[in-house]
């Protein structure tokens, strides 16, 4: 490959984890700008959003990679895949604010981030015992469709995840912006106590953006599984942790600055990747962590979180 | 709680320190008569690890649970120390020999060994020097990890420590060419005693009882460590920094330092357990230190208490006794059932399994349901006699006020404040402010809500940047941190009361004088007459400070000031100010929710610390408190200096008048005129 190809290839590849981390990062910024509180069980939410969708194309009857589809079934089926791993997600995430986070609401101090903790433990382990620690082959009914350019190869694949993963955040941008649950919630996320004098339901907000964060967190999983095309139970920590970079190199709280640093970490992990190795990776991706959050704590974007003095 | 009652109960005679000394001996010995008692071989070993995590607990606690810094890559420093000692005896870095090397030959560090391509070095650090400067190496990356992130508030300091905790052991498995990658270290040297006048010397190897005593050891020096910090002007200031960092900083305390130094005593206490564990399992592999290594340690501290000294070595001892006895024989027990009612689900079971599952649910239930821990780290609070509880309004200021110190106020003007401007974004909170207090007098500052005027003590103490000129006898005070500003002489309370909660009254007040104790982690620890004598002045100016307020706060000493009425907790935070010795007393607000004879009696004690030669300048919205105290009134608005002159000047004003005392102000103000003059006619 020449050096336009590579970074052509390592474009196409940093847009596929950019759109991954994006929808994943959103999570993070809609539970901190509302509630302040770091999430760790969404790592693991992610993780078994991509065994749920595992299980839905299982039940579809696709299972490893010899079945292929293409036109309205391949459309359905990727439809029927999302749609249900987000609801699933989305449900979890309500469940685990409901019962877990609520009571710990008026709760001081890091107690609701360490039960987080001990949240996503559960959710690991409860993968771990149900499914087992091994890799799972995660089906893969896309069409070999590709195009190239040289030798840099734009498959059907990314076109779709890119296609989903600029849905979805148009969706959630139209909804935050212009509904009236989300002129809630982002009243909400500036001054919960102004918000809820005005009329907001603070605890229908709370949980909705739990429901919305980790229904993100499932088509992430869904999408981590179609372009790895496998699942494993421990995929959720680094994805985490770089999503997570991401949401603060965008400014905690703030929705677009999400969707930019998870583009922008995408990128930055395929460019490391290529220049320095794969194994280098992480600890990159954790420095600029650093960096960010020693000079620019507030994220390329600006942080948008509570006015709490 | 109830099981440690029932116990003490025969010994109530005893005072408390008496019984839980005898309670740690009792402990003591049992532990260490344990291996001739068993000859089980596993046992001792089981325990020996159990000890290891203990001391990591016991680390982990100062970060977490005295500073309140919350590290979720606690492990990475174990991981330092424990590659640290295995770098320096495994037989993985072996650089070529060079006359160069003799003289650490010489004194044991390196040995030669000869091989074909030419003589190669090999290090063989001691066991015995390896802890110390494990410990300091730890240490020293403590502080390296800590500099650039202690700034960030708790939760992102959560996730950066989590991804250092990431980086050190991606490190371990890339360094292949020192640590051997994924495979690891393999034969690390366990400890040895040399031979030593007739002793002939012992080698560890991989008999467990020698490594049990050595982990007692460590508990012990460990335990013994973390209490005499907690108690001691350093685990006041981590306790106070946890409970609220700008109050924190606004009593003196240097906050990036001590921060740091939570950090690099919880980092060596985990290189000093890394190569204790390290040798004993004589490997060291990334995985050893992984993200669940700093989780189990986190379970442990939460399960325990945090905070709690005992209560950690408690949560690790029980999670140890979850691992490897309660899961496997549990396991047992429902193969057992199975087996006799015939259910092949039963028989497979294998509940060691579920380990982290159990975490998992520790964690969430002691967060729902008890987050102080199995232990707390806050004491049962003595009750009160019926008089100690009664508190008449007194009137003429304060009680034994001749154990306080007097004021030498000099003369001249203590504080000048300059064109001081303050901004939020485009908000001026105070534009080009002058303000002149005489040394030995009472400003008072007024004006309506969001007129300015607690950003104006905010400026004077450091906590918002400001533009002008600050000076306090003659020193700029813009610049510097709360703590500088506080050493300097300029204490303050805070408009809506921040004490540190959790802390007893005493210690609050104690908190007060930190800036002007010393005692460093050394004197902390070993206690050298010095340090004790320091320590005793300090407890007892405090109990003098508090006494003040006759039995208002005395009785109350040992309480934990959440507990308190409003009205108390404004007094202490007075004291804790007086606690610092200031030269002038800013205060904010201080008869603010009390009411009216609670108000003259605090008026009443405030002036008579001016009539004790202290400089005040005071924030008031009660024109009473203000005629009685002030010798001139500066009302703000809007940012702005309106108004200056005496109480009765300034009550008078027209500017004043419309700004903020308002109409019905005028009235009364021109009724009582009225009412003098035809007194007087």
């Amino acid at each position: 490959m020449t050096s336009g190809e590579l970074f052509l290839q390592q474009l196409i590849n940093g847009l596929n984890l950019g759109a991954m981390y994006s929808l994943l990062a959103l999570g993070f910024t809609l539970v901190y700008g509302i509630m302040e509180l770091i999430n760790f069980s969404h790592f693991n939410v992610f993780m078994v959003g991509a065994f749920i969708a595992l299980g839905v194309l299982r039940l579809m009857g696709l299972d490893g990679q010899n079945v292929i589809l293409s036109g309205l079934p391949l459309v359905a089926v990727i439809l029927v895949a999302f749609v249900v791993t987000m609801f699933s997600t989305g449900m979890i995430g309500v469940g685990i604010e409901r019962l877990l986070l609520r009571p710990l609401r008026a709760v001081t101090g890091p107690a609701a981030m360490i039960l987080t903790i001990g949240v996503s433990y559960i959710l690991f382990n409860i993968i771990l015992i149900g499914v087992g620690g091994d890799t799972r082959n995660f089906a893969n009914p896309l069409p070999s469709v590709s195009w190239h350019f040289g030798e840099a190869t734009l498959r059907l694949r990314d076109v779709l995840i890119w296609g989903i993963t600029i849905v979805l955040m148009l969706g959630l941008t139209y909804f935050v912006q212009f509904t009236k649950l989300g002129k809630g919630m982002r009243a909400t996320a500036q001054d919960p106590e102004a918000a809820r004098m005005m009329g907001v339901e603070v605890d229908n907000v709370v949980g909705l953006s739990f429901f919305i964060g980790s229904a993100l967190a499932g088509a992430s999983g869904l999408i981590f599984g179609l372009y790895y095309n496998y699942a494993k139970v421990d995929m959720g920590f680094s994805a985490g942790l770089r999503a997570f970079t991401a949401a603060v190199l965008g400014g905690i709280g703030n929705v677009p600055g999400a969707m930019l640093g998870g583009v922008l970490i995408g990128l930055i992990e395929a460019g490391s990747s290529q220049l320095i190795g794969q194994a280098w990776a992480d600890v990159i991706i954790f420095s600029i962590l650093v960096i960010v959050l020693v000079f620019r704590p507030a994220g390329l974007l600006g942080r948008q979180a509570p006015n709490k003095s | 709680m109830a099981v440690t009652d029932i116990l003490a109960r025969p010994f109530a005679s005893w005072s408390q320190q008496k019984r839980q000394g005898w309670a740690t001996i009792l402990v003591a010995v049992a532990f260490a008569i344990y291996p001739f008692l068993t000859d089980d071989d596993s046992n001792i070993d089981t325990i020996a690890n159990a000890m290891s995590y203990a001391t990591l607990a016991l680390g982990l606690n100062i970060v977490v649970g005295f500073a309140g810094l919350l590290d979720l890559g606690y492990a990475a420093f174990f991981a330092i120390g424990a590659y640290y000692y295995g770098i320096f005896t495994a037989y993985q870095v072996m650089p070529h020999w060079s006359s160069g090397w003799e003289p650490l030959a010489a004194v044991g560090l390196v040995e030669k060994i000869n091989q074909g391509g030419g003589d190669l070095v090999h290090f063989t650090m001691s066991f015995w020097l390896a802890l110390p400067t494990g410990a300091l190496v730890a240490g020293l990356f403590g502080v390296l990890f800590g500099a650039p992130t202690l700034r960030l508030r708790g939760d992102y300091l959560a996730i950066v420590t989590l991804g250092f905790g990431e980086i050190v052991p991606i490190v371990a498995r890339n360094a292949e060419s020192i640590t051997n990658g994924a495979a690891g270290l393999n034969g690390v040297k366990g400890p040895t005693i040399p031979a030593w006048f007739g002793f002939e010397g012992y080698s560890f190897g991989v008999n467990a009882t020698p490594y049990y005593y050595v982990g007692m050891a460590l508990v012990a020096i460990l335990i013994f460590s973390s209490i005499r910090l907690r108690d001691s002007r350093i685990g006041r200031a981590w306790m106070a920094i946890r409970e609220d960092e700008t109050a924190a900083s606004a009593m003196g305390i240097n906050l990036r330092n001590f921060k740091l130094l939570a950090f690099a005593i919880g980092a060596s206490f985990s290189g000093f357990t890394g190569v204790f564990f390290v040798s004993k399992l004589q490997v060291a592999t990334p995985e050893m230190f992984n993200f669940s290594v700093s989780s189990m340690l986190i379970v442990m501290v939460v399960l325990g208490g945090m905070g709690s000294v005992w209560g950690v070595v408690v949560g690790a001892a029980l999670l140890q006794l979850l691992q490897t006895w309660i899961l496997p024989r549990t396991t047992d027990v429902i193969r057992a059932i199975g087996e006799t009612v015939g259910s092949d689900f039963l028989m497979s079971a294998d509940l060691v399994q579920w380990t982290q599952m159990f975490f998992g649910v520790i964690i969430v239930i002691m967060m729902l349901f008890r987050r102080e821990g199995l232990i707390p780290a806050t004491r049962a609070q003595p009750k009160l006699e019926m008089e100690e509880q009664h508190a008449d309004v007194k009137r003429g200021g304060f009680v034994n006020v001749d154990r306080i110190e007097k004021w030498h106020p000099g003369t001249g003007n203590a504080l000048e404040i300059k064109d001081v401007t303050v901004r939020f974004g485009g908000l001026v909170a105070l534009n080009k402010v002058n303000l002149t207090i005489p040394a030995g007098g009472v400003i008072a500052v007024i004006g309506p809500n969001g007129s300015g005027k607690s950003t104006l003590f905010n400026a004077i103490t450091g906590l918002v940047t400001s533009e002008g000129s600050i000076k306090f006898e003659g020193h700029e005070l813009i610049g510097l941190r709360p703590d500088e500003v506080l050493a300097r002489g300029v204490a303050r309370t805070f408009q809506n009361i921040r004490l540190f909660p959790k802390l007893t009254v005493l210690e609050n007040v104690l908190v007060g004088q930190h800036c002007r104790l010393k005692t460093l982690p050394f004197g902390a620890i070993f206690r050298p007459p010095s340090a004790r004598a320091e320590e005793q002045g300090a407890l007892r100016k405090a109990l003098d400070i508090l006494g003040l307020f006759g039995n208002r706060l005395t009785p109350r000493a040992n309480h934990t000031v959440a507990g308190l009425s409003y009205a108390n907790r404004r007094r202490v935070e007075i004291s804790r100010a007086l606690a610092s010795r200031p030269r002038i007393l800013l205060l904010d607000e201080p008869t603010a929710g009390m009411n009216p004879n609670e108000t003259l009696e605090l008026a009443e004690q405030i002036g008579e610390l001016n009539a004790m030669g202290l400089t005040i300048l005071i924030i008031e919205h009660k024109l009473d408190v203000v005629t009685r105290l002030a010798n001139r009134v500066t009302v703000l608005d809007h940012g702005d200096v309106i108004a200056e002159g005496t109480a009765d000047e300034v009550q008078r004003n027209e500017e004043v008048l419309t700004a903020y005392l308002g109409r019905a102000h005028r009235a009364k103000i021109e009724a009582q005129d009225a009412a003098k003059e035809t007194a007087n006619g």
